[in-house]
Parts: structure tokens; C-alpha cells; sequence
């Protein structure tokens, strides 16, 4: 297969299981610490954020709104916030430091050396969802000294995390190579990720909105819909009606897979990243 | 027996920006050896950075192919770049939240060195390359000749067997390239093959054994740059004269001085200015100089001029596009 290859340089050309992990976790231990370094401005924040919704929505409104399928209405939405942590937080790691690598030219340091696109592709992934799960994780933490969760189907609690994760993370790859600057990224967020998390439940059931009928066509119709009433169903054990867990669950597996495929591909084919 | 380190076959690379096509490389064919010292020159836009960017991952090549140690650049590129340190032309380090001695620990880490021997060697080339009191510093506390060398000191994080320094000396003093170029002499004699893209004529003629003139994508001479020197007509000798041509046309002797220029190829007078091909030595120099003086041709200078680099350069490229 290589004619005309040395049998020195050949050697000296191997690149080792061990070093290929090296590699890997190299890339992923950046993208980490990227993030790890300023959490004031990249931890925090989102925190914050949901940690304020806790307090307006579910302590101060959540009174007045009583109960939702039979839970008090900090229990029915936090499941949402939670979600919209991962979501959001997954999306924008790999979103922003794909982009800023591009920008700021040390994309070359990838490119050049011998980690796989593949590797790249799945490095700068993974590191998106530890970033989600990890503020995630600290928006439960800090949920559970308000209020009780059930945690009614454990397994499926992991798997939707994971799997939305993985999806949103993969997405944000994609808009970090296919975006041409800063706005691209922000754009995203703002005019579809953001409308269609606040209109997928996080904060109503479709039923609370039956007498809104362009609003509950757009939660019905909103995939995210789905993605957070699996993982509602998986933390409350709550089915609401007309929403079966299993498509939710489905979709998240399809978009994990779908994204993660499109992020390698574009990865591969060197999309805004070799001329 | 000669091992080719580096072999271009019909390399072309067609860029389309905004409708428009640019053709910056041309079936490029050239092999490069193990251990040689080799200059990629040109003019700007030549072509230079984008026949390095195949190598280096960064440009997807239209036709043709790069081997490295006989491995394919694009198909392999995992083990092409295991044995090749690239210096990219633009300053592109990774420094938003890296210091100057984690950069280097990160590069070794991509390349699969164990964090231990990452800081080893990171250590030993700051070390090396004097930046070692820099080593905690943000990048923008860099001088310009800091970021130089942290640069190369990067594309030598994992002992490369071929290093690839595209213009790494523009812009530098003439202390830092000084420096610059015997830490290349020094890595050469240790065995590394070095491609070097330059501007500096005189930086390839001082360091390389072997160049190849790039010209709007096409190769346009290769060899050592004597021989490529040797070839536009080597030394020359110029003899500026105290008169106006039409005077001289009137000067007694000088037909026979005009026959004499017409039978050397390469002998011009133009505006008061004889010049002939060869040295002060040169028999044919001396005669030309005394029958000027038995003509009454009163001489203003003398300039004995050894060809260069540059004239090639100038002549070749300046060829192509008239
Ligand atoms: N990404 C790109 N898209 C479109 N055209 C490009 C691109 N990169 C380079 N070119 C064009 O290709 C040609 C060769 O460029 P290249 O950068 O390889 O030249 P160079 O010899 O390195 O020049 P310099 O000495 O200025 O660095 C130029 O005409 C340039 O405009
Ligand atoms: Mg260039």
C-alpha cells in the first residue's frame, strides 16, 4: 500500500495506540481547561441564570400555580431547566472554541498533527458534554436543596442526559466550523435554540396551553417537546397525555447520532478548515 | 544510497474565492532528500505556503501528490505528520489561555508524547531556544523574536525527522536571524531535513544546499544556488565611463571595442556602463579595460560584481511575466 515508503520512516511514522490516546485526551483535556480556567465567565453565569428561574418560577410563582400532573411546580420544572442547562451549555462549548481555534489560527495545531479527524471531531464533542452534564449537575445540586426529586427511571434519567449532550454538543461543532464569526454562533442561540427550548416545555405542559392554539401547535410541534417530556418522564415518572416517552427518546438517540455523524463528516472533508 | 524525504508529483492546487480561480500551484514535481538543506523561493503569491499547506493538513490538493518518506500526505496524513514540524508563516499560537511552556506541553501531547516526557522536552527546548525565563508568560508578553523561536521550538516538540519553516525569518533583526539561522544550521548537521521558504536570497544562497524558484505556481529552476547563479552568466565586471554614449560612439577605437562586445555573449553598453561577464581577472576583462584606455575612454568606476542569487531570481521570475 505505500510503495516506496522506508522502512525506518515507517517506524518512525507508527503512531501507537497509547499515543493516539494521548492525542485524544490531549485535546479533550484543552477544550476542558478552556473553559475551567474563567468559570466566572463561562460556569457561572449559566448557573446563575437557572438558579434565578428557581427562585422566580418555581418558589415565587410556582405557589400560585399549584400543581402541574400532580407535582408542585418546582418539581414539574425543574426536569426543564435541567434539560435547558445541558442543552444550552453543551451547545455552546464546542460551538465557541471551534470557532475561536479557526479564528485565532491554533486550529493549525490540530490539523497538522497526527490526531484523526475523527479524533478531533469526538475530543472537542466530548468535551462539550462534560460541560453540559457538569453544569447540569451543579443546577441538581443546587435544585435539591429546594426541593425533592423522585428520580423515577434512573437508567433513562443517564441515557437522555447523554444522549442530548452528544446531540447538542455535535451541533454546536457543526455551527463552530460553519459559522464566519462571533455572531454566527450567537445568532444560533438566540433565534433557534432559545425559542425553541422556552417553547418545548420547560416551563408548561402542552395542556396549560390549551387555550393558546398557535402557542400549543408550536409546543406540539417543537421537537424539543419531546426530548424534555422523556426526560420529565424519566426524573418524575409524569407521562403527560398524548406524550408516550419512548419518541422523545428515540429522537435524542437519532439527533446524538446524526450530529455527532455530521460534525466527524464535515471534520473530514476539512469544511472551513483547509483551503 | 539517497532516501527522498519529500516528493511532489504533479501537485496543483486550484483555489475559487468569489467566482474567481486561482491557480497557485502548477504540476509541481521535485524531489527533496534526506538531510538536505532545501530553499523554496518566490515572490509573493508564488505559491510557496500552499504547496506547504498539503504537507501540513491545511490545503486539500486539486491534483497530483505530496509523499513524504514515501507515504501519501493526504491519504496518511496522520503518519506524514508524525514525521514532519511545520513553522507556519503566521503567528498562530494558542494563546487565549495557554502560557508560552503549556503551549509547548499541549503541541507534545497531540503528538502522543506522556505528559513527563511533554514537559521534558518542553523544558529543554525553552531552555535552548533562551525562553526559559519566559516560560510562565502570556504570549503577548512576547517580543516578536520570542514568538519566533517559540514557534520553532513548537514544530521540534516531537523530534520531527523533516522540518518545514515557512518564512521564518521575515521580518526578523539581524541578531534574530543571525540566531535563527544557526539553530537551522545546527538542526540540519544533527540530521533533520529542512525545506525553508524565504524571501532572503542571501538566506537560501548562506544556508541552503539546493533551491527551487517558484514563479506564479510553476517551477522555474532547481539546483544549488551556484549552479543557478552560474547559469544567468555568473560573475560580471562593471565599468562605468566618464562620457556620454554618443560621445563614445565618436571616440576613436571604439568599433573595434564594439566588435569585441558583440563577441561575448552577455557584454552590454548602455548609459555609460559596460558591462562584461567574468571577473577582474579575466584576460578578456583586462584586455577590454586596456583598450578602452588606448581609445582615450576615460573609466569613472569599476565595479566588479559577483552574480548572486538574486539575479537569477529577479531574471527568472521577471521572465515569466513580461
Ligand atoms: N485560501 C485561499 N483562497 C484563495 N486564494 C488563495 C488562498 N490562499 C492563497 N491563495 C492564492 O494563491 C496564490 C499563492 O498563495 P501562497 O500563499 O501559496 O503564496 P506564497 O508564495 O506563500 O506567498 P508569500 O510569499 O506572500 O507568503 C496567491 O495568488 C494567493 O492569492
Ligand atoms: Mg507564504
Amino acid at each position: 500500500m505505500n510503495a516506496g515508503a522506508t522502512p525506518e520512516a515507517l517506524s518512525k511514522a507508527r503512531i501507537s495506540l497509547r499515543e493516539s490516546a494521548i492525542a485524544f485526551y490531549t485535546l479533550w483535556k484543552r477544550e476542558m481547561v478552556r473553559y475551567l480556567k474563567d468559570p466566572l465567565d463561562t460556569i457561572v453565569p449559566p448557573i446563575l441564570d437557572v438558579i434565578l428561574f428557581i427562585l422566580i418560577f418555581g418558589i415565587a410563582l410556582g405557589v400560585r400555580l399549584g400543581e402541574v400532573g400532580g407535582f408542585p411546580y418546582i418539581q414539574f420544572m425543574l426536569p426543564g431547566l435541567l434539560m435547558m442547562s445541558v442543552i444550552m451549555n453543551s451547545f455552546y462549548n464546542p460551538a465557541y472554541s471551534v470557532f475561536q481555534s479557526r479564528w485565532q489560527g491554533n486550529i493549525f495545531d490540530f490539523l497538522s498533527s497526527p490526531l484523526s479527524y475523527t479524533q478531533m471531531a469526538t475530543a472537542i464533542i466530548l468535551a462539550g458534554v462534560c460541560r453540559g452534564l457538569l453544569v447540569g449537575g451543579i443546577v441538581l445540586a443546587a435544585a435539591l436543596l429546594l426541593t425533592d426529586l423522585p428520580f423515577a427511571h434512573p437508567p433513562l434519567v443517564i441515557a437522555e442526559l447523554l444522549l442530548v449532550a452528544v446531540a447538542f454538543a455535535g451541533f454546536g461543532c457543526v455551527v463552530g466550523l460553519w459559522t464566519k464569526g462571533w455572531d454566527g454562533v450567537n445568532a444560533i442561540s438566540l433565534f433557534l435554540l432559545d425559542p425553541l427550548v422556552m417553547l418545548g416545555g420547560v416551563f408548561y405542559s402542552p395542556e396549560m396551553l390549551e387555550g393558546v392554539p398557535p402557542l400549543e401547535a408550536l409546543t406540539r410541534w417543537n421537537p424539543f417537546t419531546y426530548l424534555i417530556g422523556t426526560f420529565r418522564y424519566a426524573v418524575l415518572g409524569l407521562e403527560l397525555e398524548g406524550m408516550s416517552p419512548w419518541p422523545g427518546l428515540a429522537l435524542s438517540a437519532l439527533l446524538a447520532v446524526g450530529m455527532l455523524a455530521w460534525a466527524i463528516a464535515l471534520f473530514r472533508r476539512g469544511y472551513h478548515l483547509k483551503s | 544510497m539517497n532516501e527522498v524525504a519529500i516528493a511532489f508529483e504533479g501537485l496543483t492546487k486550484t483555489y475559487t474565492a468569489k467566482g474567481k480561480r486561482v491557480e497557485a500551484v502548477k504540476r509541481l514535481t521535485l524531489t527533496i532528500e534526506r538531510g538536505e538543506f532545501f530553499g523554496l523561493l518566490g515572490p509573493n503569491g508564488a505559491g510557496k505556503t500552499t504547496t506547504i499547506g498539503v504537507i501540513a493538513g491545511t490545503v486539500k490538493p486539486t491534483a497530483g501528490s505530496v509523499r513524504v518518506f514515501g507515504l501519501d500526505a493526504v491519504r496518511d496524513y496522520r503518519k506524514v505528520h508524525k514525521l514532519v514540524g511545520v513553522m507556519p508563516q503566521e503567528e498562530a499560537l494558542d494563546s487565549w489561555f495557554l502560557n508560552v511552556r503549556e503551549i509547548l506541553v499541549y503541541s507534545a501531547g497531540y503528538f502522543g508524547l506522556a505528559p513527563r516526557e511533554a514537559r521534558r522536552r518542553a523544558d529543554a527546548l525553552l531552555k535552548r531556544f533562551d525562553l526559559w525565563d519566559k516560560r510562565k508568560a502570556e504570549v503577548k508578553e512576547l517580543s516578536g523574536g520570542m514568538k519566533r523561536r517559540l514557534m520553532l521550538a513548537k514544530a521540534l516538540i516531537h523530534d520531527p525527522e523533516i522540518l518545514i519553516l515557512d518564512e521564518p525569518t521575515a521580518g526578523a533583526d539581524v541578531a534574530l536571524r543571525r540566531q535563527l539561522w544557526a539553530l537551522m544550521r545546527e538542526l540540519n548537521a544533527q540530521g533533520k531535513t529542512i525545506l525553508l521558504t524565504t524571501h532572503y536570497l542571501e538566506e537560501a544562497e548562506e544556508l541552503c544546499g539546493r533551491v527551487a524558484i517558484l514563479d506564479q505556481g510553476e517551477l522555474v529552476a532547481v539546483g544549488p544556488p551556484e549552479e543557478l547563479t552560474k547559469r544567468v552568466g555568473g560573475d560580471v565586471v562593471e565599468i562605468e565611463l566618464d562620457a556620454r554614449p554618443a560621445a563614445l560612439e565618436a571616440a576613436k577605437g571604439l568599433k573595434a571595442l564594439a566588435a569585441k562586445v558583440k563577441a561575448k555573449a552577455g557584454t552590454t553598453l548602455k548609459d555609460g556602463k559596460l558591462v562584461l561577464p567574468g571577473t577582474l581577472e579575466d584576460p578578456a576583462v583586462l584586455e577590454t579595460l586596456s583598450e578602452l584606455a588606448r581609445a582615450g575612454v576615460k573609466i569613472r568606476a569599476i565595479h566588479a560584481h559577483r552574480a548572486r542569487l538574486e539575479d537569477v531570481f529577479v531574471e527568472l521570475t521577471r521572465g515569466l511575466k513580461a
